[in-house]
């Protein structure tokens, strides 16, 4: 693993949380996601430093707001979240036990806190009658590319006929049965990486790691209330996707592999934290990994800016998006597409077909416009 | 009902008047009593005169607390002029929520408590540093206030993060076993019950803030809100209702959370000093709990 | 996307500025559209921090909200939107013209409409959430509020719902109507941005397209569209105005406020003018108006409905119900489609090249060709069209034409670049084509695979028989206790 930590640079890894690790599998064929991932390296600084920032930024207000409601949902031991339980799975009512993973003591390390998760896990998995039901704040552990990223879920963990369910408590409203799809596939992706990391632990002490559900319980604002409502989401696709991504990031060897021994990602920080690498070094390094960049990209990745601009000084027509790039049947840049177009470049075998549309494209274009 | 309207600004503090306070702490409590058989005689005249009466002395006991928090700027954030605020001391706001709790509670309880008593509101934002002042004051003169907001303690023997307790308390009912916080939460609801019973019958308009808390603690209660058909309407439940529910599934726990508190106290009893009982001992080593 | 706008983007890349997706305007642009850019409380579904709206470019009027969690402002501002949009709604419901119909009652039908104009689709989402958090209210009672907020909110929930409405216009994001007409040299995903958008389209002097899309994505320059606000603007201008109202509201504090969202809104406001000047310039297709009539009828009707004091619209559609709305929005979708079409070369070339249209020389025509003997006999024209498009029709496919709405004509053959057809509708009655109708040998005609015939609604059971697998007849609407009080936080 040098070679990564050589990636990398003389910075700690940066710890993935479960939205990155979520990330990962937006887009699993860029290989330099994939490797700047592995090499746990700062990807937003390294954006920054190369002068195009990440356009993400969270509102105050909605972290707020966010915070509250996991309040109000975990609050009284967990009142808000038992009522739902016992409606949406008929929890009965003596498993009302609620434990704080987090309440060990002090200020305690990521280590001693995962030390703690595992071993009150334990019990609950090898005695039901001793368990508590709801886990708060469990701190679990997931091996990224040799690396453990501790995931600190929002999340509680809660057992029921002998099986663990993941709860997912998002602040998105729900009104009238229905959310904006895209921030239940994002709530989704996330749970599915809690779902893995659970039951790798029940895997390593031991147990079953098929008691983790994959059914997880979403909790979501209910209407314009603030009133919690409950739902089962089946997370078996996300985690599917999920694992073939972390399997092909043990592989990252492969791509590394042929890459200059000499290449870093480092930014040269000095004394003062201040990154003095220069940019045109850095850009070099950075494009010694190809990308894959799609529109989508901008949604999901640090890098998006500078993979847009590298793809648009390329002529590549990823930056049109997938749909335009599909039509065009895998024409890869603006210029090889335009002149298959007007006839200036002769297609191969391969090509014909688009070829033949482009043209006719181009003469209807030129006829009626 | 210690309402009070807002007038803003000029609180000042006076010390040295517990006994004035004890006074008239005890005219109030004799006027309620007045108030309570006034209703039941259907003497709505004097109950009237009694009420009125009843407001005097609640301002005066008011005035006679007043403290210095209420002038804090810096703490008015979270509320909104206009609002009635408390003029009494944080540190009596949340001993006197805790005592109507009378169970360990997270400061947003706490804050929802004392919001319900008084239709005021309690930054949730002062509570922050009251532990840590509570327990310096402890540690430098120990026993010298009558009590002490302290924490819960939890099964490692530490401070439980963020749950209050009242000193006075058994050890008992400041530890926290797996089923502490239900049990704890239930426990809650019955005293909120309990506390908007004793004003009805007082003929005490309940403070808007109560009901609500009420309805709130409520829907969490199995069958505390009557039909199971439309849970969470915010409809004003029965407090004899949710005092019974609560009860029934209080039963259902009882033994099994006496049992663990009774195993944490004991524990806490053998191995911590007195301010470690109080404000948590230092956390355990892994191995240690790992039995 | 078919080839034909894959190609536009390309070229707008090539040049630096858009390119065009249509020779006429496919949507009806009102004379006096209100154009209405909401902003909502980020991390909140659907509480309004502010709106900019009006009829006026040179007078929007600002409506603020200036703490975004206070239920008291929240529906302070509903009451001050309907302010603004009822009068508007209202004033165009008095002049009337009356509908005669073949074989039934004529009807009377509102002259105009009103367009609501939002920034993007996520505008139409708001307006929807806005209006199913509004509409439940009531005047009196322990959550009261003003009688004025529930009409605003069937009212809304009404523009909602018809935008999902193939070729309604009556509430339209404003990046969907450019983008219907416009090809840029960026992903569909950047042209949700109006500002990117409007960038490509109309760049200002001396500037490419693209950069000026790029220079349109920095938030400081231009401020997002709405209803999302820039977390940066967030944290660093709006929270602190928000807090300073709430330690000493007043008329100072909110005034801090608004000119805090103002600064937000008005770059949008005027993008947004921008973009109707735009649209307005293009020459109006003759679908447009035909779709318009749509909505002046469904505006009417729905005017009609609230006077009649109907029950707000329920939260969920019924089995039947909904399964109506699908099966007239899909026929409005291939009346839409086909309109389009018909009313554009640019839009028909899209489906010449999928193979779904062609456009052709008449080789050969038999126009007083007959099928059928004695009584039965019919006038069946024969007519073969060379071409040069790639096309991929069956015999027996059903044809329309752009030059002749009314006829209609079936494939019988299709081989080595010529198409046999047979008119089987519109061609006159008798044995004898009326002349002209019947294309002649040399005449280059059009025929695509598209109808915006009208077509009867698909049979479905009466909502009282709602059979049991779909859920049963659907309740009678009760108003709920809870609809009225909902936190709305």
């Amino acid at each position: 693993m040098d070679r990564l930590d050589r990636l990398r640079g003389p910075e700690p890894p940066r710890p993935h949380d479960a939205r990155a690790i979520a990330a990962l599998a937006a887009n699993p064929g860029c290989a330099r996601r994939a490797v700047l991932d592995a090499a746990g390296v700062d990807k937003d600084a390294v954006a920054t430093h190369l002068g195009f920032p990440a356009p993400f930024g969270r509102s105050p207000f909605a972290i707020t707001r966010g915070d509250a409601f996991e309040a109000l949902v975990k609050e009284g031991g967990g009142a808000e979240l038992l009522r739902l339980l016992r409606e949406l799975l008929g929890l009965p009512l003596p498993l009302a036990g609620y434990t704080d993973l987090a309440d060990v003591g002090g200020n305690p390390s990521a280590h001693l806190r995962h030390s703690h998760t595992r071993r009150l896990i334990d019990r609950a998995a090898r005695d039901a009658g001793e368990a508590a039901t709801l886990y708060d704040h469990p701190l679990l552990r997931l091996e990224i590319a040799g690396y453990h990223s501790y995931l600190e879920p929002d999340v509680v963990a809660f057992q029921l006929g002998g099986r663990f369910h993941i709860v997912e408590i998002k602040s998105f409203a729900v009104v009238d049965g229905q959310a904006e799809p895209d921030k239940v596939a994002a709530a989704a992706r996330q749970a599915a990486v809690y779902v893995l990391a659970l039951s790798t632990l029940l895997a390593e002490l031991g147990h079953d790691p098929s008691r983790v559900s994959h059914e997880i319980v979403l909790v979501c604002p209910e209407n314009f209330a603030n009133r919690p409502a409950a739902t089962l989401v089946d997370v078996r696709r996300e985690l599917a996707v999920l694992r073939r991504q972390l399997a092909r990031m043990t592989r990252v060897g492969a791509i590394v592999e042929p890459l200059p021994d000499t290449l870093t990602f480092d930014l040269g920080r000095d004394d003062g934290g201040v990154p003095r690498r220069p940019v045109a070094e850095l850009r070099s390094a950075v494009r010694e990994v190809g990308a894959r960049y799609a529109p989508d990209c901008l949604n999901t990745c640090d890098l998006c800016f500078f993979c847009r601009e590298e793809a648009a000084e390329a002529g590549a027509t990823d930056l049109l998006g997938r749909q335009v790039r599909d039509e065009l049947g895998g024409v890869a840049t603006v210029a090889e597409a335009l002149a298959l177009a007007d006839g200036s470049l002769a297609p191969d075998d391969d090509r014909a077909e688009i070829a033949r549309l482009l043209r006719l494209a181009d003469r209807l274009y030129a006829e009626v416009s | 009902m210690l309402e009070i309207s807002g007038t803003g600004g000029n609180h000042w503090y006076a010390p040295g008047v517990s006994e004035t306070l004890d006074a008239l702490e005890a005219r109030i409590s004799a006027l309620r009593g007045e108030i309570r058989r006034a209703v039941r005689a259907r003497d709505g005249a004097l109950a009237r005169e009694l009420r009125a009466e009843l407001r005097g002395a609640e301002r005066a006991w008011d005035r006679a607390v007043a403290g210095p928090e209420a002038a804090d700027p810096a703490a008015g954030t979270t509320e909104r002029a206009g609002e009635p605020a408390s003029l009494l001391p944080v540190r009596e706001q949340v001993h006197q929520a805790l005592t109507l709790i009378g169970a360990p509670a997270a400061a947003r309880m706490i804050v929802a408590v004392h919001a319900a008593l008084h239709a005021g509101s309690l930054g949730g934002g002062r509570l922050a540093s009251l532990r840590r002042d509570e327990e310096r004051s402890f540690r430098g003169a120990p026993y010298a206030r009558p009590y002490y907001l302290c924490a819960a303690l939890t099964d490692r023997l530490s401070a439980s993060r963020g749950l209050f307790a009242v000193s006075t308390w058994p050890l008992e009912r400041r530890v926290v076993g797996p089923l502490s916080p239900r049990v704890d939460f239930l426990t809650t609801a019955v005293r909120v019950a309990e506390h908007v019973l004793r004003l009805a019958e007082a003929g005490e308009p309940a403070a808007p803030g109560a009901e609500r808390l009420l309805a709130r603690l409520a829907r969490n209660v199995p069958g505390a809100t009557g039909g199971p058909g439309r849970p969470g309407v915010p409809a004003a439940p029965d407090p004899r209702t949710v005092v019974k529910a609560a009860h029934a599934e209080l039963r259902v726990h009882a033994a099994a959370d006496a049992a663990a508190r009774a195993d944490i106290a004991g524990r806490a009893r053998a191995r911590l000093g007195d301010a470690e009982r109080l404000f948590g001992g230092l956390p355990l080593g892994l191995a240690e709990a790992s039995c | 996307m078919s080839t034909l706008s894959a190609l536009a983007r390309l070229r707008a890349l090539r040049e630096g500025r858009a390119q065009r997706l249509a020779t006429v305007r496919h949507c009806h642009l009102s004379d006096r559209p209100m154009v209405l850019i909401p902003l909502r409380l980020a991390g909140e579904a659907a509480a309004p921090l502010a709106a900019m709206a009006g009829t006026d470019p040179d007078h929007p009027r600002l409506l603020v909200v200036p703490q975004p969690r206070d239920r008291d402002l929240r529906f302070a501002f509903t009451a001050e939107l309907a302010e603004v949009v009822l009068p508007y709604v209202e004033g165009l419901q008095k002049a009337t013209e009356t509908v005669e119909r073949r074989g039934a009652e004529p009807y009377e039908r509102c002259v105009d409409a009103p367009q609501l104009l939002v920034p993007n689709p996520a505008g139409v989402t708001f307006v929807q959430l806005l209006g199913r958090s509004t509409r439940f209210r009531r005047a009196e009672g322990p959550y009261a509020v003003h009688p004025s907020v529930p009409v605003l909110g069937r009212w809304l929930t009404f523009f909602g719902r018809r935008a999902q409405y193939p070729g309604s216009v009556l509430l339209a994001a404003a990046t969907d109507l450019l983008s219907l007409h416009w090809a840029t040299g960026q992903s569909a995903l950047e042209d949700a941005n109006l500002a990117s958008l409007l960038g490509w389209i109309d760049p200002p002097p001396g500037m490419s397209g693209a950069s000026a899309a790029r220079e349109a994505e920095d938030p400081l320059v231009w401020p997002p569209a709405g209803p999302a606000t820039d977390p940066g603007f967030d944290a660093e201008v709006l929270a602190p105005a928000i807090r300073a109202y709430q330690e000493a509201p007043g008329e100072r504090a909110a005034a801090a406020v608004a000119a805090a969202v103002r600064s937000q809104l008005e770059p949008t406001w005027r993008l947004m003018w921008r973009a109707v000047d735009l649209l307005r310039a293009l020459p109006p297709g003759g679908g447009a108006a035909a779709r318009w009539e749509g909505d002046r009828t469904a505006f009417t009707a729905f005017a009609a409905q609230l006077a009649e004091g109907a029950p707000p619209q329920p939260r969920r559609d019924g089995a039947v119900a909904a399964a109506a709305r699908l099966a007239r929005m899909e026929r409005a979708r291939a009346v839409y489609d086909a309109q389009r079409a018909f009313d554009d070369p640019l839009v028909m070339a899209g489906h010449r090249l999928a193979g779904e249209a062609f456009t052709g020389t008449v080789v050969a025509a038999e126009p007083d060709r007959t099928e059928g003997e004695g009584r039965g006999r019919k006038l069946r024209p024969l007519l073969v069209v060379r071409t040069g498009d790639p096309v991929r029709l069956a015999a027996g496919a059903r044809l329309a034409t752009p030059a002749r709405r009314g006829q209609r004509a079936d494939v019988v053959d299709v081989a080595g670049g010529e198409v046999t057809l047979k008119i089987v509708k519109g061609m006159g009655r008798g044995t004898t084509a009326t002349p002209g109708a019947v294309p002649q040998v040399g005449e280059v005609v059009c025929y695509a695979a598209l109808t915006d015939e009208y077509q009867p609604p698909a049979a479905l059971p009466a909502p009282e028989e709602t059979p049991w697998t779909h859920g049963g007849p659907p309740p009678e609407y009760v108003p709920a206790e809870d609809d009225a009080e909902e936190d709305w936080s």
